[in-house]
């Protein structure tokens, strides 16, 4: 995992000061966003509010795209906040990573699967929740008898391969993008100038593709979210 | 309570920050939609309300700038006819009294010249009559001075006509 970072133990939880820090950064980060996004509303909208109007189009978008249209707003607020914090959290450690005495402090949260998969199971949750809501908790359980009774194994193991490719698909990506970036890093610093010379543009290239596949990840997290909740609300038998 | 140590060493799964974040992302979704999705949605929503209403109210009003056009027009057609049926009959009432006037004034000269006719008729007749009188007597004298002797004045007067007769018919 995360291999060497400062720990601390609270109440007999094992916490990592890494996670704590990236994680209170981003909290913050993303609601001055947000916030300061929001401020000056007017009919006729300009600059940051235009900014944000589109994102929460383009959040809506997602979700209406996935789910009947009667379900749809009660989730739109949820993908607007995943979809905002994902890519914040995302391009985060593309721009800021430090360190302190040879152990992280600062750094992509999404890059640690702890939070990753914390993240999937929250949504796991989520859409579990979301379908007894609908269906009933009878209803609830015969879904897994669909089509037929034979495939009750297969669906349960699909609900376990759903929330696990959830959150390791976000931090394979993530950590591989910054995994490299240190690792251009080191070579950069290894034999002075003629390495760094090199590694350069290399590091740019890198971050550059870094930056997409953190949008696109962000992206398709909220889409396959929006996809597992369809899944457990929608009335077909 | 807060025993530090390295991942490394204590090498256990960091439960507590699974807590954390889920806490946290709570909290931010919270923050989030009191300051931040509330007010923009609700704005987003106006703003769809009010174009939608701008839509209708510009469809109402340009039925009723077609309806007005088409109102006018009709009544530019009234005013149009109206105009060239009051030029007709103008026109029709003057040629009325042109022909009224010619006629009665042909009347007129009929009337003086039927008039004058009669007049100078009348005129003629009693200088004729008041001559054949005159001569009447006249000769009645002149012949009783001459012969010197009564006549009978029928007889005489009967005599002098057959003259005056042909005396008229001469100069007619």
């Amino acid at each position: 995992m995360g291999g060497d970072a400062y720990t601390f133990k609270f109440l007999g939880l094992m916490f990592n000061w890494t996670n704590l820090i990236s994680g209170l950064v981003i909290f913050v980060l993303v609601f001055c966003l947000l916030y300061g996004l929001s401020r000056k509303l007017q009919m006729k909208p300009k600059g940051a509010q235009n900014l944000m109007e589109w994102m929460i189009d383009f959040t809506n978008g997602i979700v209406r795209g996935q789910m009947p249209a009667n379900e749809a707003p009660h989730y739109n607020f949820m993908a607007f906040v995943l979809f905002v914090f994902i890519l914040i959290a995302n391009e985060f450690g593309l721009i800021f990573q430090f360190g302190w005495g040879g152990h992280e402090l600062l750094r992509s949260p999404t890059a640690d699967p702890i939070i990753t998969m914390t993240l999937a199971l929250v949504i796991m949750t989520l859409t579990h929740f979301a379908g007894v809501a609908r269906h009933g908790f009878v209803g609830y359980l015969k879904s897994y008898c669909t089509p037929y009774t034979a495939m009750l194994p297969i669906n349960l193991f699909e609900e376990f391969s759903n929330f696990l490719t959830l959150g390791l698909r976000l931090f394979g990506n993530i950590y591989a993008g910054e995994l490299l970036l240190k690792l251009l890093a080191q070579m950069a610093f290894s034999h002075g100038i003629p390495t760094m010379i090199v590694s350069l543009p290399l590091e740019v290239v890198w971050q550059g593709f870094s930056f997409f596949i953190g949008g696109v990840q962000a992206y398709v997290f909220v889409t396959l979210t929006t996809v597992y909740i369809s899944s457990k609300v929608s009335t077909e038998e | 309570m807060f025993a530090q140590s390295v991942l490394a060493e204590s090498n256990s799964l960091y439960v507590g920050d699974m807590v954390f974040y889920i806490i946290s992302f709570i909290i931010l979704m919270l923050l989030v939609k009191k300051f931040a999705w509330k007010p923009v949605v609700k704005m987003m929503h106006d703003r769809a309300e009010k174009i939608a209403n701008d839509i209708d109210s510009a469809e109402q009003s340009r039925n009723e700038a077609s309806d007005l056009a088409s109102k006018r027009q009709v009544e530019l057609q009234n005013s149009r006819q109206e105009a060239a049926t009051i030029i007709s009959n103008a026109k029709q009432s003057g040629e009325k009294q042109r022909t009224q006037i010619i006629a009665s004034a042909q009347n007129d000269a009929q009337a003086l010249k039927e008039n004058a006719q009669q007049d100078a008729k009348q005129a003629r007749q009693d200088a004729l009559n008041s001559a054949q009188n005159d001569v009447a007597n006249l000769s009645i004298e002149i012949a009783s001075k001459i012969i010197h002797k009564e006549l009978n004045a029928n007889d005489q007067k009967a005599l002098i006509d057959s003259y005056i007769e042909g005396l008229g018919k001469d100069e007619s």
